[in-house]
């Protein structure tokens, strides 16, 4: 039979059971560092709107506080090695009408493509994840798309077990509004969804459940509980996928140098370069990174600059640093604040101190 | 949140923000509408702040 008659496709279907087919589909989960595993910013933050362990922003307007740490609390004979934990340090029992705590991943638009949004063919997702906390009761997670027109999807899920490892997983199937034109994301490197698990939501920011609301924003239904109303309140997640499809997969574990290039698109540290005096005061350099960057990145010091040029040491007074030209695959700038370096003089950088680069979306 | 922003020249071209942010943290932006630390200074700017601009002579 020549080999073009071989429907070698049809054929693997037929002969694998199909969640044996749907776990060996490579970088089917959607979701980047869903096991909590990379943590370039550190693994303790305080209260704050701001990126924590990789890929992962924490949004809050509200009267609490949380800290949020990579904790190797985890669920047991499951593979995972890191969750994410969110611990609250000031009670906020009343929470406003548009106040809200929220943890959510920004998914760049073009790797959403293949869901076919805005057609008749638009795929069904599927969201699985870990999660554990003292305060049961009903949360929400929502599913925000906001190319073209905006659609909130919002869907509850349960905490009925107190500090127990519990699996939660939720379908969301296309309506007729991803369907159609409006439902489109757009091919670029924007922002095509926001995946949220809200731990408190006021009730501006409440929608229907199980449903891609149309009145925005809609990150929560009624039900959701005030996780901020007790100092003794603690809230973990890990093992977080998002796949197409109509059923959850075993979680796509990848190996670490994987998940950190894959990380490392949206922001990335470095500890070692090399560059040149520009006068006394100035050091020059350029860096090519290891992992284009998904927009040309922002850049800032962790501390101060140590460099030498093999004989002497050189210490910044005090962190400056300036864009020259920033590129998604290299950076050109300079490090000011320095005294006694020699025009053109090679200089190599010394200490753990990081510069950082953050292409976030 | 943004505290301030100011322009940053090199060889007498506009190269990049220097944008401090409340927390005292000091970002170096370049000039990419792609970049979300630029959206941002657009988007302070819009709500009526004011960029420093000392251009060199």
């Amino acid at each position: 039979m020549a080999l073009s008659k071989v429907d070698l496709a049809n054929q693997v279907e037929n002969q694998l059971p199909q969640n044996l087919v749907a776990n060996n589909l490579p970088f089917r989960n959607i979701i980047i560092n869903g096991d909590m595993s990379i943590a370039q910013r550190g693994t303790s933050f305080a209260d704050a709107s701001t990126y924590t362990l990789d890929r992962f922003i924490f949004g809050k307007d509200n009267d609490g506080a949380v800290t949020i740490t990579q904790s190797t609390d985890v669920p047991s004979g499951q593979g995972f090695a890191k969750s994410l934990k969110v611990d609250v340090t000031t009670a906020d029992t009343s929470i406003g009408a548009s106040q809200f705590a929220i943890l959510s991943q920004r998914i760049e638009a073009q790797n959403l493509q293949y869901l076919k949004y805005g057609t008749a063919n638009a795929e069904t997702l599927t969201l699985s994840f870990w999660v554990k906390s003292n305060k049961t009761g009903t949360y929400c997670i929502s599913l925000v798309k906001i190319d073209n027109t905006r659609y909130d999807y919002v869907a509850e899920y349960s905490i009925s077990s107190a500090d127990t490892w519990e699996k939660k997983t939720i379908t969301i199937a296309p309506d007729s509004n991803i369907q159609a034109a409006g439902g489109a994301i757009d091919n670029d490197n924007g922002i095509g969804f926001y995946l949220q698990f809200a731990l408190a939501d006021g009730s501006s920011r409440q929608g229907t459940n199980n449903t891609w609301n149309t009145s925005t924003p809609a990150t929560s239904t009624s039900n959701q509980v005030n996780f901020l109303d007790n100092t003794a309140n603690e809230w973990f997640i890990t093992g977080v996928q998002l796949e197409a499809g109509t059923t959850a997969s075993d979680f796509e574990f990848l190996p670490v140098d994987v998940n950190l290039a894959r990380c490392q698109r949206y922001f990335q540290t470095i500890t070692g370069f090399v560059g040149y005096g520009i006068g006394a005061t100035t050091f020059q350099a350029s860096y090519s990174f290891p992992t284009p960057m998904r927009a040309n990145p922002s850049a800032s010091q962790s501390a101060v600059l140590n460099i030498s040029d093999g004989a002497s040491n050189f210490a910044q007074s005090s962190t400056t640093i300036t864009t020259q030209n920033a590129q998604v695959g290299s950076w050109f700038g300079l490090f000011g604040n320095f005294s006694g370096l020699t025009q053109f003089r090679p200089y190599g950088k010394t200490t753990t101190d990081k510069i950082l680069f953050d292409a976030e979306l | 949140m943004i505290n301030t922003v100011e322009k940053i020249y090199f060889n007498n071209q506009f190269v990049s923000y220097k944008m401090t942010l409340s927390d005292g943290k000091i970002w170096s932006v370049p000039l990419d509408e792609a970049n979300t630390d630029y959206q941002a200074i657009q988007e302070w700017i819009q709500e009526g702040n004011t960029v420093i601009d000392n251009p060199p002579n």
